[in-house]
């Protein structure tokens, strides 16, 4: 059911937590099926130095904001921007059907990061 | 040791599944003496402690922080020394380390959503899987007897929300019937679309109405209202599930909304019936005629004193539900959950042995939630958006 990648962010996800004083916040989620991400993104010198989240929902979208994390840190917000959605596809591996909407998740956090004002 | 206990141990021993074993005689076991029913369940209760205790590192520092080991469960009073989780660690960030097996073995989540937003999320390996459809099919086949017929379904479609627990549980009933169908569509419910389904029904199917309270309560309000009446049939079964208080504190009473039901539908009372379940365990408990709820034969509740949760009280006496379900595999099924119940303290008068509890609320400080609070607060959001007038 769940691929390596999925597996692995899964059972060691990397980045859990709270950003004390960051300098963006991103939430997203959906309100019915519930899968909610709070995530902080602290910028140093023009690039992202530290991202913390909490994600709630399925296991592969809580693996989803861990590859994500792990992609984002030490990026710029341009490169961000640059990330094309093959990348994006690659990141998470291959996908059960039912798992097709943490794809979504994905570029909606791209997307979100993407529109950050860089600092 | 007795003859139960021997045959489940010879069974495991084989490679059969005890729980699986006691689950598919579950007509039989339900008419055990007390007695008998409770040194089965003490047995599997025994073998799945002992099998989480092995296997999953957490589980086990907590049971040695709490000094308890297998060989310390010999009776079923020693059953509540068994570490319990609390239900909102499925909520949890962490909630990976629960489990006991790896995510490899995993084939299947299902959620819950409260209030809140945050998602209780339930994983189930293969085996548990096939333990938790038995038993949710071994109590439907037993306490409503039924495997046929015409069923309203007021719930969105599995479709809709595959992995929603009050959907799946709700479409699982398909199977036992002829046909189906579900009535709320984009958080949107109509109940004069369900009467006229009905009414189709009439003389085709024994008619079922299926859904939680609040759904049910207004489909009643909307057939009160016909002229011509929507009576059912002698075998119909309106089912609720999904607990009786809505999002706004407003509870319906049980009761008097079987009354007032089974008036509108023609129908006797004892054909109105209630279930409870928690997305976090593998069973309902589910009413039987005598609107008794009836604990699963393989499953124990232990009902803890509020103020000391290491007591458990007596029969009669409230307080807080912790649940032992032998059937979880994927982690350990001991759950403190956030209900408020009591156990009857008289065998219930259909015949079945055990355990019959009743629900009163949540316990104080919990979030109001389940996926029927959750379903009732999104549709009234939607309602709201939609009647709203600009002011001015």
């Amino acid at each position: 059911m769940y691929n390596d990648i999925i597996a692995e962010h899964f059972m060691n996800p990397r980045n859990i937590g709270e950003l004390e004083h960051p300098d963006e916040r991103i939430s997203i989620g959906n309100p019915i099926c519930g899968d909610t991400i709070h995530l902080g993104v602290a910028f140093k010198d023009g690039r992202i130095a530290d991202m913390k989240y909490k994600a709630y929902g399925c296991a592969t979208s809580i693996a989803t904001v861990s590859v994500f994390s792990e992609f984002a840190i030490g990026k710029s917000v341009s490169e961000i921007r640059k990330t094309s959605s093959e990348d994006m596809e690659a990141m998470l591996g291959e996908l059960e059907p039912n798992q097709m909407h943490c794809l979504d998740i994905l570029s909606e956090l791209f997307q979100s990061l993407g529109t950050v004002k860089e600092v | 040791m007795s003859t139960y206990s021997t045959i489940l141990k010879s069974g495991s021993e084989l490679g059969l599944d005890p729980v699986g074993m006691i689950i598919a005689s579950a007509k039989p076991v339900f008419r055990l003496e007390p007695g008998a029913q409770n040194e089965i369940k003490l047995q599997l209760i025994q073998e799945s402690f002992a099998y989480h205790y092995k296997h999953n590192e957490l589980y086990r520092k907590v049971c040695g922080e709490k000094q308890v080991a297998p060989d310390d469960i010999r009776e079923l009073r020693d059953v509540a020394r068994i570490p319990l989780i609390e239900i909102s660690k499925f909520k949890d960030v962490n909630a990976h380390l629960l489990l006991t097996m790896p995510i490899t073995e995993l084939q299947h989540e299902l959620r819950s959503t409260g209030t809140s937003g945050i998602p209780s999320i339930s994983r189930r390996d293969e085996q548990s899987l096939t333990r938790s459809v038995h038993s949710i099919y071994a109590m439907f086949r037993e306490m409503f007897g039924f495997f046929g017929g015409g069923a309203v379904f007021l719930a969105p479609s599995a479709e809709d929300m595959p992995e929603m627990g009050l959907v799946k549980l709700i479409n699982m009933f398909s199977g036992l019937l002829d046909s189906s169908k579900f009535f709320v569509h984009d958080s949107s419910f109509d109940p004069g679309e369900v009467l006229d389904q009905l009414e189709k029904w009439k003389h085709v199917h024994t008619r079922h109405i299926i859904g939680p309270p609040f759904l049910v309560e207004r489909l009643a309000a909307a057939a009160a209202e016909r002229e011509t009446k929507v009576l059912l049939d002698r075998q119909t079964r309106i089912i609720t599930l999904g607990g009786w208080k809505s999002f706004t504190g407003r509870e319906i009473d049980r009761f008097e909304f079987y009354k007032a039901t089974a008036e509108v539908f023609g129908v006797r009372e004892d054909q109105v019936r209630d279930m409870f379940g928690l997305v976090e365990t593998n069973f309902m408990a589910v009413e039987c005629g005598e609107h008794a709820k009836h604990v699963p034969p393989w499953v124990y509740f232990s009902i803890r004193d509020l103020d000391d949760p290491e007591r458990e009280v007596e029969p009669g006496e409230p307080g807080r539900l912790a649940v032992y379900d032998p059937s979880s595999l994927a982690y350990p099924g001991f759950i403190m959950t956030e209900d408020l119940v009591y156990l009857d303290k008289e065998p219930c008068a259909c015949g079945r042995h055990g355990q019959t509890v009743n629900y009163m609320y949540r316990i104080k400080g919990a979030e109001v939630g389940c996926c029927a609070i959750n379903l009732e607060k999104y549709m009234s959001d939607k309602e709201a958006r939609v009647t709203q007038c600009p002011i001015g």
